[in-house]
């Protein structure tokens, strides 16, 4: 089951401030994995990776990743140095097997100044949502199998209850 | 097997070459946890490395690399094997997550993985740490996985269909005489 979603990204384009350290105009593509098939495992893994292309050609920028008002560090793939003006990382995270919900996941990527704003307004108590992401990718969890509802084996002494049961009631029925 | 009790009490295994207790430096305890109840052949194996840092400055530029998964044995299905974090504050913990699938069953031995980085942002020389090893463990064919935990919904499909003679012809039989009969008294109704 090589899953490979392919979500769809909403852009939230670059603020016009000129600054050289800032990423202007993100483009990202970004591919997932969900590990769906949980009937051997403790943790559900989401992995998602991204390329991240700035219109003015940054490279060394940190980014922070947030997810359900979890934040997450953003790792960098070591061998990124060889994609020309393209920021590769990966944000991965696990949850209960028992508590992973379905449905749409929200990555909100940061880089150093928004977070740093995050941090300002989770400090003084204001609304950590006023702050912009740099980019928004939707990531959908379509539900994950924990193994069947009902076990073949209680399935088949259901029917076999059913079935002698409605035999024997009919050939009492004859008796009488 | 609860992969993630038993490792993560390994979990303070560390390699720091020199560090004193007062200097205002980054240390890094990392672990490596399996986090599957069974390893199936061909099925995933997550493996989560969490990276912990009791220093007290901000480790730098953490690359955590794990070479322990040839592609001969597993085949990389997500997330990096070759990761760098750019910056883990003091007193704080992060994760990596990567999802790889065996090959071939059998016993497998995970050793640890490695982890370089700064324990100080003028450090001259990189800081290197092991991770915890989750040690050896055992593959389990994806036959005999399948023989115990799959649902045999064909092998009580075929059961089924192997019974239903036994029950349909004396029904069919029995179906047979009746409605012989009831015609034979309709008839002798009419009279």
């Amino acid at each position: 089951m090589m899953n490979r979603f392919i979500i769809f990204s909403i852009l939230i384009c670059g603020i016009s401030e000129i600054f050289a350290e800032t990423c202007q105009k993100p483009e990202v593509i970004a591919s997932a994995y969900v590990t769906e098939d949980a009937t051997i495992l403790t943790n559900v893994a989401f992995t998602t990776q991204f390329v991240l292309k700035c219109s003015n050609g940054v490279k060394g920028i940190t980014l922070y990743a947030e997810v359900d008002g979890k934040s997450l560090p953003a790792a960098r793939l070591s061998s990124d140095n060889k994609y020309q003006n393209l920021i590769k990382i990966v944000v991965s995270w696990t949850e209960d097997v028992k508590k992973a919900r379905s449905g749409d996941y929200n990555i909100k990527l940061y880089d150093d100044e928004r977070y740093a704003a995050i941090r300002k307004a989770l400090r003084n108590g204001e609304d950590p949502n006023s702050v912009k992401p740099l980019v928004v990718v939707v990531l959908n969890n379509p539900g994950i199998y924990r193994g069947p509802w009902i076990n073949s084996e209680l399935l088949a002494v259901l029917l076999a209850a059913l079935v002698s049961y409605s035999a024997f009631s009919s050939k009492f029925k004859l008796l009488a | 097997m609860k992969w993630h009790i038993i490792f993560a009490a390994f979990a303070a295994f560390l390699l720091v070459t020199y560090a004193e207790e007062e200097e205002e430096a980054a240390r890094l305890l990392v672990s490596k946890q399996l986090l599957n109840k069974y390893l199936v052949e061909n099925m995933d194996i997550v493996i989560k490395y969490t990276v912990y840092n009791v220093g007290n400055a901000a480790a730098l530029e953490v690359e955590i690399t794990d070479n322990s998964f040839h592609p001969d044995h597993f085949t990389h299905v997500s997330g990096e094997l070759n990761a760098r974090i750019d910056r883990v504050p003091p007193y704080t913990n992060v994760s990596h997550i990567v999802v790889v699938r065996p090959r071939k069953f059998g016993y497998f031995n995970f050793t640890s993985a490695e982890v370089l980085y700064r324990h100080k942002e003028d450090a001259g020389s990189l800081q290197f740490a092991a991770s915890s090893e989750p040690g050896e463990a055992i593959i389990v064919s994806f036959r005999d996985y399948d023989k115990q935990f799959s649902s045999h919904v064909i092998d009580w499909a075929a059961f089924a269909v192997m019974t239903l003679p036994s029950l349909a012809i004396p029904f069919a039989l029995w179906y047979s005489s009746k409605s012989k009969y009831e015609k034979l008294l309709k008839t002798t109704k009419k009279h």
